[in-house]
């Protein structure tokens, strides 16, 4: 029982950093990662030592906040990527670095399913098998997620047409 | 688009550029890709664009790692209220007949609201029970495939449910079977659909049973819900989800809820728990 809460202690400061990227909110996501640990400790039972216990953790917050934002959604608000209005910004000064309210914004305007993808794997730092794992979808979905995740990401920080830089030489 | 249309033995695509900007490839790959990347300078500004994105993505959040984390967070504080609590979801194998009374509804949906119990069931519920309400008020449209056809009602359901559905035989309880249809699964549990079977009594009391395929192991072995004079009753196992409607007496649900779970929730498969 200690080794469990152990990792599961292990695990809360990235849970409550995955629970602030998709919520934008302290409360509502120490909320969450609340609700989270209270389950998987009640549930205890449920993992299966095969898997990671940091994925399991993830995959149930995943769930509560979809959970959560659909209670607090209407429904009909889910935009397929193809009909996102996404708005061009314009160009940062300095071409070849992104200031980070810039890519801040970004992220609000990302559909749902692309920030869940992109946030586990680049800032959580989850595997590819892990995140698919997590999301409960196949692997090439997951990486064609987030190749139009980085797409749209680039056209929203206003980057999609900055100048080819030189590889290295 | 189309990258490596050379025949080389290690073919770079997209997906491979992707992988190696999230740090997925073996060091060999990575090895491979950068020497392909001074080739392709085009592929090479992607990747540079991409490496930025995740520069500045680690940077945004980074902080919050650091923060100290509240007390409420802390598992032993939370394994200790747990462990307090009136019952222990530990302890109860999937198909075990635990009777969790919740009460009122209005007991039912402060809980949800509060701590957003159990995505799937709860809207295994909500599906069984609104399908209820809708069909139990026709006369000529309660069912769609009628008793009198019920080897193939019995088929049908069972192809589209994805398992096999024997209609309980409810004569014990006082109930004749009218028939069933096919609904669409319960919004956003990416399930399957469900299939509703009506029955009703002498006195044209009608009851359904609400079957799908099991959730991910994520639901409630066993809820009675109530709600506005309808009860409700929802079990899983590995294999099935039933829930049980109607606005009998008390005890004369439960006596339907029963059989229709001794009929329903076979397990052919009892190894992996104890």
């Amino acid at each position: 029982m200690s080794d469990f809460l152990d990792e599961i202690e292990a695990a809360v400061p990235a849970l409550r950093r995955y629970a602030r990227a998709l919520t934008r909110d302290i409360d509502r996501a120490d909320d969450l990662v609340q609700d989270c640990l209270e389950r998987a400790i009640r549930k205890r039972a449920l993992w299966r030592p095969t898997a990671p216990l940091q994925a399991w953790l993830f995959r149930m917050l995943l769930n509560l906040y979809r959970n959560d934002l659909r209670s607090r959604r209407r429904r009909g608000d889910h935009v397929p990527y193809d009909e996102m209005p996404i708005e061009p910004s314009t160009p940062p000064a300095q071409p070849g670095r992104l200031a980070l309210a810039e890519v801040d914004r970004a992220m609000v305007q990302l559909a749902d399913d692309q920030r869940e993808a992109l946030l586990l794997v680049v800032v959580e730092g989850q595997s590819y098998a892990d995140a698919a794992n997590i999301l409960e979808i196949p692997i090439g979905t997951l990486m064609s997620r987030l190749g139009r995740a980085r797409a749209a990401l680039r056209v929203l920080t206003g980057t999609a047409d900055e100048p080819r830089l030189r590889s290295v030489k | 688009m189309n990258a490596g249309e050379d025949k080389r033995p290690f073919e770079v695509t997209e997906a491979t550029l992707l992988a190696y900007v999230d740090g997925q490839l073996s060091p060999g790959e990575r090895a491979a890709v950068e020497t392909w990347l001074l080739e392709h300078p085009d592929k090479a500004a992607d990747v540079g664009a991409w490496q930025r994105q995740n520069a500045a993505l680690s940077t945004l959040y980074a902080p919050i790692l650091a923060e100290p984390v509240p007390p409420r967070l802390d598992p032993r504080r939370i394994a200790a209220g747990v462990s307090g609590a009136r019952w222990d979801w530990t302890r109860v194998a999937a198909a075990a007949v635990v009777l969790l009374a919740i009460g009122s509804g209005a007991g039912w949906f402060m809980r949800t609201a509060t701590w957003q119990e159990e995505p799937a069931s709860e809207r295994l519920i909500d599906g069984a029970v609104s399908a209820h309400a809708l069909y139990v008020k026709e006369t000529r449209h309660a069912v769609e495939v009628a008793a009198d056809d019920k080897a193939h009602l019995v088929t049908w359901l069972s192809n589209r449910v994805g398992h096999p559905i024997g209609a309980p035989d409810l004569t014990a309880q006082g109930f004749q079977l009218v028939g069933g249809r096919l609904l669409p699964p319960p919004a956003e549990t990416g399930m399957g659909p469900a299939a509703q079977l009506m029955y009703q009594d002498g006195a044209s009391t009608r009851v359904t049973v609400f079957i799908t395929t099991a959730a991910d192991g994520d639901g409630k072995p066993y809820v009675k819900y109530q709600d506005h004079g309808l009860e409700a009753y929802y079990w899983a196992n590995d294999q099935i989800t039933c829930t049980v409607v109607g606005d009998l007496p008390e005890a004369q649900m439960q006596t339907v809820a029963k059989g229709v779970y001794q009929q329903l929730t076979w397990r052919p498969d009892p190894g992996g728990r104890s």
